[in-house]
């Protein structure tokens, strides 16, 4: 399971739409969250309808928070979007099976049966979320907050039973040709989220649609050694899914 | 695909089940948990009073009846061993349906109704003695979920609801994870992962140190609002915790508290053999104590008799 999990206050402002990225980051198999993170005042109208857009064309959940609800917020959304994937996926060996595969048309006992594989294979399947995170200026007193989350998240991630990694980034980068920063590659350990984004030079634009290809760029052709063995654990993996429900 | 919905029913509503018929009148809405709506209930025909919740989405709530089908399979042969006011928590779960309102399909399930108010409710209403009574019970709860395999998680004062005369119910099971696993929901003050304080994976000592936080909230309210709002997120600690141990409200059980913040405990078992030996005497001793000292006025007195009868002696001896 691949999850982006943006990290926003407000609008874009330039290149290609967010909109248009999250709906190709779906189509790869990239679940997209949004959390618009606001202290004072409003997101704006045009922002809010921004992230729900966002999170719609990447088939995920947006939600709107203070700083203090931010770390329970994107624990809360993680987790969903991993039990809705693995709904989708067991939906699919459904209708396979059973022609009609809703799960509010099942009896409750065979629902029973079903939501016991959601739940085993949300625990135990592989998951990687790659953290995207505006550093336009107006976020830059939210950063601590937001690195305290990251870390929170960390530490629900460890607690699963299937592999767990997560990578940071940000943006814009420093030149106009870097639309994202990888501020962590892919880590199972706490520890290496700390200071993430001290030398970080605020700057105005919001590159959001730029900066998300860029992710799914990194999900695809990520230089990283055991890429190779985590995609190999995927297939094996989406492999036992078939036979479960089966 | 999702069924996701918020909207509240109003008293007098008729629900009717899809797949067994049954159908309920509400009497109000008694609470809500993360995974839905919980209304007081009369079985249509009957004067049976049940707890009904609704779920927001269909699988978080089946999960949650998952949990509780396991439970009541397991409470069976508790039974056996622990009689008494367990006896009918075997008919936990009554009923499992769907109803549909405004074209859209409402999972439900129906529960034996507890009555009672949450623990801090309760603890407002009587004198601070009763947490020994009442913190032992809720300590042999989570023993009896921990044998089982499971984990509460979700242990928080809305969650334990406490009767007239100090029996203790948990209440909404949406948080309830197998042991080893990942801690499924979670309130952040009376969580360990929040506190730096370890892993949100499920095990014994997970329910034991929101236990001890509870305690801690119910018994020392200021300072724990205190070290709760006051700490920046990295550094938070447990030594904030250890430091609220040394107030006078808290004293009885300071030494208990400690142990399970420091995960000092090898099992619940190990802990409420604790609590019935250091915490539970102390706690409730505070009271006799009291009552048994001698008022200074009685002792005055006495001694002024004494002196009376000696004087009496002397002069009869004398004269």
């Amino acid at each position: 399971m691949k999850q982006i999990l943006l990290i926003t206050d407000g609008c874009s402002n330039v290149g290609v739409s967010p909109v248009l990225a999250a709906a190709h980051a779906l189509k790869e198999g990239i679940t997209v969250n949004v959390v618009g993170v606001i202290d004072y005042g409003t997101i704006g109208e045009l922002g809010s309808i921004e992230i729900a857009e966002i999170a719609k064309a990447g088939g995920g959940i947006s939600r709107v928070v203070g700083t203090p609800q931010l770390a329970q917020t994107m624990q809360m959304m993680t987790r969903k979007t991993v039990v809705q994937t693995i709904q989708h996926a067991v939906h699919k060996e459904l209708t396979h099976i059973l022609g009609d595969g809703s799960l509010e048309d099942l009896p409750p006992h065979q629902r029973a049966q079903v939501v016991e594989v959601v739940d085993e294979l949300s625990e135990t399947s592989p998951l990687q979320v790659a953290l995207l995170i505006d550093a336009s200026a107006s976020m830059k007193p939210k950063l601590r907050s937001v690195e305290d989350a990251a870390r929170d998240l960390m530490l629900s991630l460890q607690a699963r039973q299937g592999t767990s990694q997560l990578a940071v980034f940000h943006y814009p980068g420093r030149h106009s040709g870097e639309e994202a920063v990888l501020d962590l590659d892919w880590t199972e350990d706490i520890s290496r989220i700390h200071s993430l984004f001290g030398r970080i030079q605020m700057k105005g634009a919001t590159p959001t649609g730029p900066a998300i290809f860029k992710v799914i760029d990194f999900y695809q052709y990520g230089t990283l050694n055991n890429n190779q063995a985590w995609n190999e654990e995927m297939m094996k993996r989406e492999g036992i899914l078939g036979d479960y429900v089966v | 695909m999702t069924t996701s919905f918020k909207t509240t029913f109003s008293p007098g509503t008729i629900i009717v089940g899809k797949w067994r018929r049954s159908r309920y009148y509400i009497h109000r809405m008694l609470g809500q948990g993360a995974n839905g709506m919980v209304y007081l209930v009369q079985k249509v025909g009957t004067r049976q009073l049940y707890a009904l919740k609704m779920g927001y989405e269909t699988v978080d709530l089946q999960s949650e009846i998952n949990v509780l089908h396991s439970l009541q399979g397991q409470k069976h042969y508790k039974t056996s061993r622990k009689q008494g006011h367990d006896q009918h928590a075997s008919s936990f779960l009554v009923e499992v349906d769907d109803f549909t309102s405004d074209n859209k399909e409402i999972p439900f399930y129906v529960m034996r109704y507890v009555k009672g108010v949450p623990i801090h409710a309760f603890l407002e209403k009587k004198e601070r003695e009763w947490l020994g009574f009442v913190g032992l019970s809720l300590l042999e709860k989570l023993q009896q979920l921990h044998d089982g395999g499971w984990v509460f998680g979700d242990l928080k004062p809305d969650n334990v609801l406490v009767s007239e005369y100090g029996h203790v119910e948990l209440i909404d099971y949406g948080g309830v994870s197998s042991i080893g696993r990942s801690i499924k929901q979670f309130t952040e003050r009376y969580d360990r992962g929040y506190w730096n304080a370890g892993s949100r994976t499920a095990d014994e000592g997970y329910d034991l140190f929101s236990f001890a936080l509870l305690c801690l909230n119910l018994l020392y309210d200021e300072g724990f609002k205190k070290v709760t709002n006051q700490q920046l997120p990295q550094a938070r600690s447990t030594q904030d915790l250890l430091g609220l141990l040394g107030h006078p409200n808290v004293h009885p059980y300071a030494k208990w508290l400690r142990k399970a913040i420091l995960h000092e405990f090898a099992d619940t078992t190990e802990a409420i053999t604790s609590w019935k030996r250091d915490v539970y005497p102390a706690a409730v001793k505070l009271k006799s104590k009291q009552t048994h000292v001698t008022p200074r006025w009685l002792k005055s007195a006495f001694a002024f008799s004494i002196i009376m009868l000696c004087c009496a002696i002397y002069f009869v001896v004398r004269f």
